[in-house]
């Protein structure tokens, strides 16, 4: 599917899984930015920090008291949409991911990926 | 002919991978209770697993998605989290019901506590997982279950009435709230649900493309099918035997003693052992569902093939799940009541983890040419209505019956 054109945003690509350009899943689209007249798909938001957002009421508000406030750089990351390389069964964007921030959790130099004992 | 012979190893674990520890007890006690009258609801179990495997697995060859990829993806972020929470509850129910089985079982064979064996299975699980591919353990445990068709051979070595074996498999209500539960319980333990999760994502670690769509029907309707035929035959023996006794079966080793009375020793160990494998395999798949389902929820790094340096959180979880399941089994509760209960819960999860998989695969956009036929859609509708009914009814039944205490 070209990025390019028409994109239906909740049906192909929000919530759509983030894959680096080493094919590494760094995350899922939790948010889309839009920005515009007429809008435009300006950046991807991924992070734990955007979960509150999209749940309700007090379910949201004992999430953000696990993840902490809404950081942007840290807990919520904003990918511009340049940054996108393709979309096909996943999101598939043109740098490796510790060049956009992403990926993180999984990256084996963060304290709890270097305590497991196979590390 | 390597082609075919790799397809028909595949069908092969399917089949010895169907049975675990719910199909065990729930079909040996309708047996126990009902004869070979709610044979009909092992069948409609039976096909609806398979309904629910191919498309998964048809989705994830052609779209390159897993089950709580899908979810997320439908369900959105907060009805998706409801189906995480409930299937990762029922997922950790199982795994420790799995544990305690296997338990159950070495304490038989080899005479030592139970509460030994759960930790010394789980850490034999972890040794097996580490050193194995992913492919070598579907094989391992599969291959291994594949002994319990020893009850298919008891089935004929007692030659029951098969004008009356026949007769169970009209489907046929009874009114009574104890028939009912066990109607829900033999369906659900047919349709447990980590079993299309892990087998979805078995898809993706296999690096499942279009071209094993013939490999997908036929581990569905064959493998799974010849499953089922495992579950009828446990339903059948358990009928002979235990129904004109009286006997309620409350443990595993009941299960085995049909064997035992037509083969002696070799059939108790025949039995065993196949139960062994089935519910080991069944621990490992429980336990991998889970942590496939979180990983794959928030977009973590998933997959035995990626080994547990580039996946650390999903291995990580994995263990934490493990664990969970250990101090469940551990908690002094029996695992014949923990199994029941895992089995009823995960019918009630159902709905929210089918309907996703129903969707796209529906879905042209996702789907092309793979889409859902006629056939296919009709099934598949006709099964999320059977589901829908029996998730409603699931826990009404369970107060009703006291647990399927009567």
């Amino acid at each position: 599917m070209r990025k390019e054109g028409e994109i239906y945003v909740v049906h192909r690509l929000l919530d759509e899984q983030i894959c680096d350009s080493e094919g590494r899943r760094v995350g899922r689209v939790d948010d889309i930015e839009l920005r515009g007249d007429p809008p435009r798909i300006t950046a991807l938001l991924v992070g734990e920090g955007l979960y509150p957002r999209r749940l309700p009421g007090w379910l949201a508000r004992t999430t953000r008291r696990i993840v902490g406030p809404e950081t942007w750089g840290s807990n919520a990351l904003r990918i511009p949409w340049e940054e996108v390389d393709e979309l096909s069964s996943t999101v598939k964007l043109r740098k490796k991911a510790e060049d956009l921030g992403l990926g993180e959790g999984d990256d084996p130099g963060r304290w709890f990926v270097r305590r497991l004992p196979w590390n | 002919m390597k082609v075919i012979l790799k397809i028909a190893l595949g069908i092969i674990a399917a089949i010895g991978g169907f049975l675990d520890i719910g199909d065990l007890v729930f079909n040996t006690q309708a047996g126990a209770l009902y004869r070979y009258d709610l044979l009909w609801a092992v069948v409609l179990g039976t096909i609806g697993i398979a309904v629910y495997a191919e498309m998964s697995g048809r989705v994830a060859a052609v779209s390159g998605r897993p089950v709580f990829d899908v979810i997320r993806m439908r369900l959105g972020f907060g009805f998706g989290l409801l189906a995480l929470i409930a299937s990762t509850l029922v997922n950790l129910l199982t795994v420790a019901a799995e544990l305690g089985g296997i338990a159950i079982v070495l304490e038989l064979l080899f005479d030592a506590p139970y509460n030994m064996f759960v930790v010394t299975g789980a850490i034999a699980l972890v040794a097996i997982v580490a050193l194995l591919p992913f492919g070598g353990l579907e094989r391992l445990f599969g291959y291994g279950g594949l002994a319990l068709f020893v009850v298919v051979a008891t089935v004929f070595h007692q030659n029951p009435d098969w004008g009356d074996v026949a007769h169970g498999f009209v489907p046929s209500l009874d009114s009574s709230t104890l028939y009912l539960y066990f109607v829900v319980g033999v369906f659900a333990a047919a349709l447990m649900p980590y079993e299309v999760h892990f087998y979805s994502s078995g898809a993706i670690e296999e690096g499942w493309t279009e071209e094993n769509l013939k490999e997908n029907r036929l581990n569905a309707i064959l493998g799974y099918g010849i499953g089922g035929v495992l579950s009828v035959a446990l339903v059948i023996v358990s009928g002979y035997l235990f129904h004109p006794l009286g006997v309620e079966p409350s443990d595993l080793g009941t299960v085995a003693l049909p064997m035992q009375g037509a083969f002696g020793e070799t059939g108790l160990l025949l039995a065993l052992g196949g139960m062994f494998f089935c519910v080991g395999g069944a621990a490992i798949d429980s336990s991998f569902a889970a942590s496939y389902n979180l990983a794959q929820f928030l977009g973590w790094e998933w997959g035995r093939y990626q080994g547990p340096r580039k996946a650390p959180r999903f291995t990580a979880s994995w263990l934490v799940f493990l664990l969970l399941g250990i101090a469940i089994a551990e908690s002094g509760i029996n695992p014949v009541e923990i199994t029941e209960y895992s089995v009823v819960f995960s019918v009630v999860a159902l709905p929210l983890t089918y309907l996703p998989v129903l969707l796209i695969a529906g879905d042209r956009s996702f789907m092309s040419d793979h889409a859902n036929g006629r056939i296919a859609a009709t099934l598949g509708w006709l099964y999320f209505a059977v589901i829908i009914v029996l998730s409603l009814a699931a826990i009404p039944l369970l107060l009703a019956t006291n647990g399927g205490g009567g």
